[in-house]
Parts: structure tokens; C-alpha cells; sequence
């Protein structure tokens, strides 16, 4: 931008401003307002160090599965990625999709069988020379008892899932 | 703008080097690594607590120096412990809380006491948890939460059929 021939600076424009007050109207009073930049760079290049210190450069793995809400543990180590059982008050889904009621589910886990069977299956292709480590992360509402969850890890060795990562939001003492 | 007068006052041929730092860039980038940085960044840090599940033979006794434990939940703030030694029950501890909080508290302390006491035997290798119907998994994480603190990874949980009551 440029007032005249000069290049808009904040002195340069405020020395007009206060030029252009005096040219024009001389009973009038000029108020001038200036923008203290100092204190906005300050809190600008804080937010930065703050967000800076805060980034985590570990890609999210797990998706948020509706009406789960984690325990709060503070021993938590790093997930790995994994099929992700998710166990709602009353539903299960495996990857986002739903697998039946939890009633169903314990009454006859044979659905959720066959799915995890394809999960090790792909797996094993997509993996041919490798041993399958029989990983899977378990994402359970807090408040479901914990009866069914024993239930639901005792079916998976079943499939060779046999390391269950039970997901927890870190935080607590 | 920021300016810096740097001397060239007392002599009148001298000319005065008057710097001025053109802060709009700087601002224009310090916005756009903000915008990035909120945008990329996880607000809910998630955890996992492993827990290995035997299938079937797999966990075949095997004579060993080591000690286990069993956690037996009686109620949502009760628990038992038992200290095992080659699949023999060694001692019993009632451990129980006026709430969830207490109860995670009161059994950290025993089980610092126990590999305290136990030290000479050996160390607890394997840790097995035993729900009950009525016991939500948020106290049964609560307490894995304890033992792991305790340097007792090696966790399993007995599967209880929900319509047994455990």
C-alpha cells in the first residue's frame, strides 16, 4: 500500500495522518490510533512455544468409536496399530462396524469370530514372511461391567489374538 | 513498526542508521504456525494397558521360582490378594475402600508390602485378575493402573461368565 510515493509504514502513515489533520480541518481533533504490535507478537510467539511443546508427532491410530468412554489410567504405554474392538453399553464394533448387541455377542460370539478371522487372514497376506503378532486394541465404555469384557478377551485367543491392548485415556495420578 | 536508532546523533555529517524490523511477515508466519499447530494437534493423549490372554495350553503350569498373584474382586471397593507360589496359595490379603479412590490407594500399599516381604522368595512374575458381575471395568483398569505402577506388567483376566455373577 502507498500514501503518496512512500511505502506504508506506521510512522510514515501517522506523520501523514497527523499531516493531513493539520492541511484540512484545524478545529477538528485528530485522534490518532496506533497499534501496539509489541504485546500481540508476544502472546503469538507464547501460543507457538506452547503449541510447539504440546505437538506430539505420533500419528493418531485409533478412531473414537460413538458412546465410549475410556477409563482414566496413568500407566499407559504407546499404542500400536491394531483392529480396534470397540465394547459400548450395548453394542460391539470391530473397526467401526457394528458386530451385534453385547447380549448377542456373548450368547453366540461366532460373527465376531468369523470377522477377526478375516482381519488375521488379510493380515497374513499382507504380511507373508512375518509371524502374526496377534495384536488387537480394546476400546470399552468405563462403566460396562467388567464381567463381559473378561467374557469378550476370553473369546478372542480363540482367533491367536492373545495381546489385548486395553485402551485408556492417560491423565490421573 | 520496530525501529532501532543505532548512534549517529552527535555529528551532523554522519548519517543515522535507523533499522526498522518489518514485523507483518513475522506476524503472517506466527499466525500460520499457530493455525497449523491447532489444527494438528491431539488434545486426548491415549494410553493402553497390555494384557496377555492365554489359549488354551499355552499357560501350562510349569515349575518355576517366581511368585504370582491373584486379584480377586469381592465387590466394586473390595478385592482379595493372593501371593502363589507354584500354583500354591502362600498368603491371603483383604484389601477394600470406602470408595474406588481408597480402594486403589489401600491396595498399592499392600502390594508394595508384598514384594517388600517377598523379596527373598523370588518376584511376582504374573499378576491374574478375577471380575465380578457388578464391577465396572473403569475399577478394574483402576487397579491394573496400581499394579503396573508397581512394575507388574505381566497381567490376564480371568474370563467370568456375566450371567454367573462371577
Amino acid at each position: 500500500m502507498q500514501v503518496g510515493t512512500q511505502a506504508l509504514r506506521p510512522n510514515v502513515f501517522a506523520k501523514h495522518l497527523v499531516a493531513r489533520s493539520h492541511s484540512t480541518k484545524k478545529n477538528r481533533r485528530t485522534i490518532l490510533a496506533a497499534l501496539s504490535l509489541t504485546s500481540m507478537v508476544d502472546m503469538f510467539s507464547l501460543l507457538v512455544i506452547f503449541l510447539l511443546q504440546t505437538f506430539s508427532t505420533s500419528p493418531e491410530l485409533l478412531v473414537m468409536t460413538k458412546g465410549v468412554q475410556l477409563p482414566v489410567a496413568s500407566s499407559g504405554a504407546e499404542i500400536t496399530d491394531a483392529p480396534i474392538l470397540a465394547i459400548a453399553q450395548d453394542e460391539i464394533f470391530l473397526d467401526q462396524k457394528s458386530v451385534g448387541t453385547v447380549v448377542d455377542v456373548l450368547k453366540d460370539p461366532k460373527g465376531l469370530l468369523a470377522q477377526l478371522q478375516v482381519f488375521r487372514e488379510n493380515w497374513s497376506k499382507a504380511h507373508p514372511n512375518e509371524k502374526f503378532k496377534g495384536e488387537i486394541n480394546l476400546q470399552a465404555h468405563k462403566d460396562v461391567p467388567s464381567t463381559v469384557i473378561s467374557q469378550i478377551m476370553g473369546v478372542l485367543p480363540s482367533q491367536q489374538y492373545g495381546s489385548i491392548q486395553l485402551i485408556v485415556t492417560s491423565g490421573g495420578s | 513498526m520496530a525501529s532501532a536508532n543505532i548512534g549517529g546523533g552527535s555529528s551532523g555529517r554522519r548519517k543515522s542508521l535507523d533499522a526498522e524490523i518489518n514485523l507483518v511477515p513475522f506476524i503472517d508466519l506466527l499466525s500460520m504456525c499457530i493455525c497449523f499447530l491447532l489444527m494438528t494437534a491431539v488434545w486426548v493423549q491415549l494410553g493402553s494397558v497390555q494384557v496377555k490372554q492365554a489359549n488354551g495350553t499355552e499357560g501350562a503350569a510349569e515349575a518355576k521360582d517366581t511368585l504370582d498373584l491373584d486379584v480377586k474382586f469381592l465387590a466394586e471397593n473390595q478385592v482379595t490378594l493372593s501371593v502363589k507360589s507354584k500354583g500354591r496359595v502362600v498368603k491371603t490379603y483383604q484389601v477394600q475402600g470406602a470408595t474406588m479412590a481408597d480402594l486403589a490407594t489401600a491396595f498399592e500399599k499392600q502390594v508394595q508390602d508384598i514384594q517388600a516381604q517377598m523379596k527373598s522368595q523370588g518376584e511376582i512374575s504374573a499378576v491374574m485378575l478375577t471380575p465380578k458381575a457388578g464391577v465396572s471395568y473403569g475399577s478394574m483398569i483402576s487397579i491394573m493402573d496400581v499394579l503396573r505402577k508397581n512394575r507388574l506388567v505381566n497381567l490376564g483376566v480371568v474370563p467370568v461368565n456375566p450371567l454367573s455373577g462371577g
